[in-house]
């Protein structure tokens, strides 16, 4: 089940919002509009809860996590740590990590399992997400871009990549994360992926501007529907060369 | 996604008389008004002059805007140009276009011709006449363009209201003859309301619907029924048909009915299908049979049958039923046509090298399985199952939005972040918590043990020190090592100030002196010796020694001169002497040219760089003027 949406006029859902398979944290925005938007799917089956990090809204940006955990920056005050800690279930870690690479939604992106963290990430780092999140942590670049974060989005059951990936990339990241990947695009042709798309095991959220083929594409790879990734190379094969080339 | 071709934007032509009065009374309102006779000549030529030229540009504008506007036949894509060859007439369009080209140079022309007329105006009244004789010029040339313009404003409103068709874009084409159910197969497929009535022609012009299938978006092209006659026989409406079929790369979807009802025969419609058939090259066809629920196909006469065999057989066309009436096979028509069109499309696409830069996207990449470690989703009981949100449902669930605009709407509502904390006990929601309590950060005693793990901390630390757990074995030097380090200090600090000084000596600002000019003296080379840790007693018997030399006989000198290595100095030659053989050949040469250079030392006391006043009072600035009490002199 994929839905559009829009935080203040802006296609960026990915930054102002994080979405895992046991919490979701929102912004807090001049109206509850855009927090609704989650609420209205997912109310009652994991909490949504309003944040600020280091007083910004860009909190999709800043902080990291999957069902096991969040990561935070340095920068999050004491109160928003409280806050998040009195909201999030006790399964779930909350740790603030010291890294100077304090945008840590852009440097890190994982799932339940894997994470593919930005090469210059600090050894300690790596090894607290290891920790915190429980997954197995690889240094990669995603065609070329360091920002692993902004430039996929990942879930369980499949990712979607930077449009630039090769398909030889593609395979590699694909046998690291263990979920079928595609390239492709957000906002009508955004390639920002990240923070353009938010997404777990069984909904996902993105831009306004999101086309109903890009749409598409994201409900199948992430099987969010009846038919699975294949259907990206089968029946959505055609539509995708008419409408691309 | 917007078409590239939309007319609808073209400025409106006015008509002759319009354009005029727009023209003249922009003149009127924007240039000065008032002029009296007495003023200055080159003034009132002035006012004229502007008066002429505002409206020649005025002119020039107005109608350069029409040019640039209207589309240039040659510019846009064939089928509307093609189109509006059989709308509107290309040759009628191309010349009315000419004619307010050819206008616009005539009144450039004359406004350039009258300003220039306008300089040699000698008074208020003639050039007033000039400005009227300009003026009423370019009017005459205008107002002979009145046919022109009433076309072009005819065109431009039949332009506007021309279906936005994207020549690009898939399309499914309809064509037939009249009433066979072009219309109302276009009405069933897409949004478009077009009208559908029981007799020929009711559809005169092209219409464009619009339908979704397969995530892409699809153009239905309604055409107006075309009859079985020559080319050259065909009128305007029919026209229309055969341009879309010519230009568009569509699928074509050629109707036929079986019934008959539409008024002909099922031999003329398959005869119009044949004479129609080079159109069809290089795009899917398909022929639909419409109103099955009047005539099926099975029900046809033999002959009739052979006749639809026979095209699709031959022609590699696939046949259909189905009847708008009853709905009966409208979507497998609309379905495998756009599905062939789709292949068509993709197949060609697939040739064209554009294809390498999107085949990561739609090459699924499946991970190669690397351990036996399930990484299996992680869904919540209850998402799976969860009802669909319905904003229309009275019994929705409640979201935060409803509460806001319950409580006063966005900027009043004041959202309650604490509502849905996980606490072990609901009551403690709202406790009030100080940040700061006793001038300590109370989110830094967040553990309720820390000061004892602290304390934990500072024991073990305290017993590593004890243990010398943080001494090292070889702390204590001896007297050996200790002068070792401070000669390496005092050498690191020595390299330290000489790549200090180095660096100060380098820069230059200052004037460069040759070595020879440096005054040194034998103490401070000693020093310097000395203070790179150099015996400095040889240079000092050394510099002995050379003075006692000096002291030597004058022929000593001279010959051991000869026979050491000159002194590393500048030398500057004297260059006067360069070229010639001797003194007496050089005083010669300076003969000749002090020779050579008295008359142009003459001539050239003084240089061009010189201050000069050439004249001391320049006539044009002095004459005419009147000193003081001359005026009876005049």
């Amino acid at each position: 089940m994929a839905v559009r949406a829009q935080f203040e006029n802006n296609n960026e859902v990915g930054v102002f919002a994080m979405l895992t398979n046991s919490y979701c944290l929102v912004a807090v925005g001049g109206s509850e509009n855009f927090y609704s938007v989650f609420e209205a799917e997912l109310k009652d089956v994991i909490p949504v809860i309003h944040t600020s990090i280091a007083g910004t809204r860009i909190i999709g940006r800043l902080c990291v996590g999957n069902r096991h955990g969040l990561l935070v920056p340095s920068t999050t005050t004491d109160q928003e740590l409280q806050h998040l800690r009195n909201s999030l279930p006790d399964s779930v870690a909350i740790q603030r990590v010291e890294e100077r690479l304090s945008a840590l939604g852009n440097v890190i992106a994982c799932n339940d399992y894997v994470a593919l963290v930005h090469p210059d990430i600090d050894r300690e780092t790596e090894e607290i997400i290891a920790d915190v999140l429980k997954v197995e942590v690889f240094r990669q670049t995603i065609a070329d871009n360091v920002l692993v974060g902004s430039y996929c989005a990942l879930s369980n059951q499949g990712g979607l990549v930077h449009p630039r990936t090769s398909i030889q990339d593609q395979d590699e990241l694909s046998s690291l994360l263990q979920v079928p990947l595609v390239a492709g695009t957000v906002n009508r042709g955004s390639d920002v992926i990240g923070a353009g798309l938010l997404v777990n095991d069984w909904c996902a959220f993105a831009g306004l501007d999101t086309t109903s083929t890009e749409l598409s594409v994201i409900e199948s790879i992430f099987k969010l529907q009846d038919n699975g990734p294949s259907a990206i190379v089968e029946d959505m094969r055609d539509s995708l060369v008419d409408s691309m080339v | 996604m917007t078409s590239i071709y939309n007319f609808k934007k073209i400025t409106p032509v006015p008509t002759g008389g319009d354009f005029l009065d727009i023209i003249l009374s922009k003149t009127q309102r924007k240039t000065p008004t008032v002029i009296h006779a007495n003023f200055a000549i080159s003034r009132i030529r002035n006012f004229y002059m502007r008066k002429v030229k505002f409206t020649q540009e005025n002119f020039d504008e107005r109608l350069k805007g029409i040019l640039d506007e209207f589309p240039k036949l040659d510019d846009i894509h064939p089928f509307y140009a093609d189109l509006m060859n059989v709308l509107y007439d290309k040759d009628h369009y191309k010349l009315a276009l000419g004619q307010m080209n050819t206008a616009r140079h005539l009144i450039d022309q004359v406004g350039k011709d009258y300003v220039r007329l306008l300089k040699f105006g000698d008074s208020l009244y003639r050039c007033k006449q000039l400005k009227k004789a300009a003026l009423g010029r370019m009017a005459t040339i205008m107002r002979r363009q009145k046919d022109s313009l009433a076309y072009l404003e005819q065109v431009r409103q039949h332009l506007a209201r021309l279906p936005s068709i994207d020549p690009n874009t898939r399309t499914l084409l309809v064509c037939g003859y009249p009433n066979v159910g072009k219309s109302s197969f276009m009405n069933k497929i897409t949004r478009a309301d077009v009208d559908v009535q029981p007799y020929a022609f009711t559809t005169k012009s092209l219409f464009v619907g619009h339908m979704d299938y397969k995530y892409l978006r699809w153009q239905v092209i309604d055409t107006p029924g075309i009859l079985d006659h020559p080319l050259e026989n065909r009128n305007t409406i029919e026209m229309q048909s055969i341009t879309a079929l010519a230009h568009l790369r569509c699928a074509v979807l050629y109707f036929i009915d079986l019934s008959e009802r539409c008024g002909y025969s099922i031999k003329e419609q398959v005869s119009l299908f044949h004479s129609i058939k080079p159109l069809f090259a290089n795009k899917p066809v398909m022929l639909v049979i419409n109103k099955i629920d009047a005539m099926k196909i099975e029900d046809i006469s033999a002959e009739d049958r052979t006749l639809l065999d026979n095209i699709v057989d031959n022609e590699g066309v696939e046949m259909m039923g189905m009847s708008c009436y009853t709905d009966e096979g409208v979507m497998n028509v609309k379905q495998s046509a756009c599905d062939r069109l789709l292949q068509a499309r993709v197949d060609s696409k697939m040739k064209g090298h554009k294809i390498n830069d999107i085949l990561n996207k739609i090459h699924l990449t499946q991970p190669q399985p690397r351990d036996d470690n399930p990484r299996l989703p992680f869904i919540p009981t209850g998402a799976e199952s969860k009802a669909k949100y319905d904003a229309k449902d009275p019994n929705r669930i409640r979201l935060e939005r409803d509460l806001e605009a319950e409580q006063g709407g966005a900027g009043v509502f004041n959202v309650d972040l604490k509502k849905r904390y996980l606490l072990e006990n609901p009551e403690w929601k709202y406790d009030v918590i100080p940040e700061i309590w006793e001038g300590k950060n109370v989110a830094d005693f967040i553990d309720s043990d820390i000061q004892e793990q602290l304390d934990e901390l500072e024991r073990e630390e305290e017993r590593l020190e004890a243990e010398g757990y943080y001494k090292s074995d070889d702390e204590e030097m001896d007297s050996e090592e200790e002068a070792l380090e401070a000669t390496a200090n005092a050498i690191t600090e020595h390299t330290r100030l000489t790549r200090i000084a180095a660096r100060l000596k380098t820069t230059k600002n200052r004037p460069t002196l040759p070595k020879t000019a440096i005054k040194r003296t034998v103490g401070e080379m000693s020093t310097h010796l000395e203070r790179m840790g150099l015996d400095s007693s040889n240079a000092r018997a050394r510099s002995r020694v050379s003075k006692r030399a000096r002291s030597e006989s004058r022929g000593e000198i001279i010959a051991r001169l000869s026979s050491t290595a000159r002194p590393e100095t500048s030398v500057v030659r004297d260059r006067t002497m360069s070229g010639v053989r001797n003194v007496k050949q050089k005083l010669e040469s300076e003969k000749v040219r002090k020779l050579a250079q008295r008359t142009p030392n003459l001539f050239a006391k003084r240089g061009e760089s010189d201050r000069a006043v050439q004249t001391k009072m320049p006539k044009h600035l002095f004459s005419n003027k009147r000193g003081n009490g001359k005026t009876d002199w005049r």
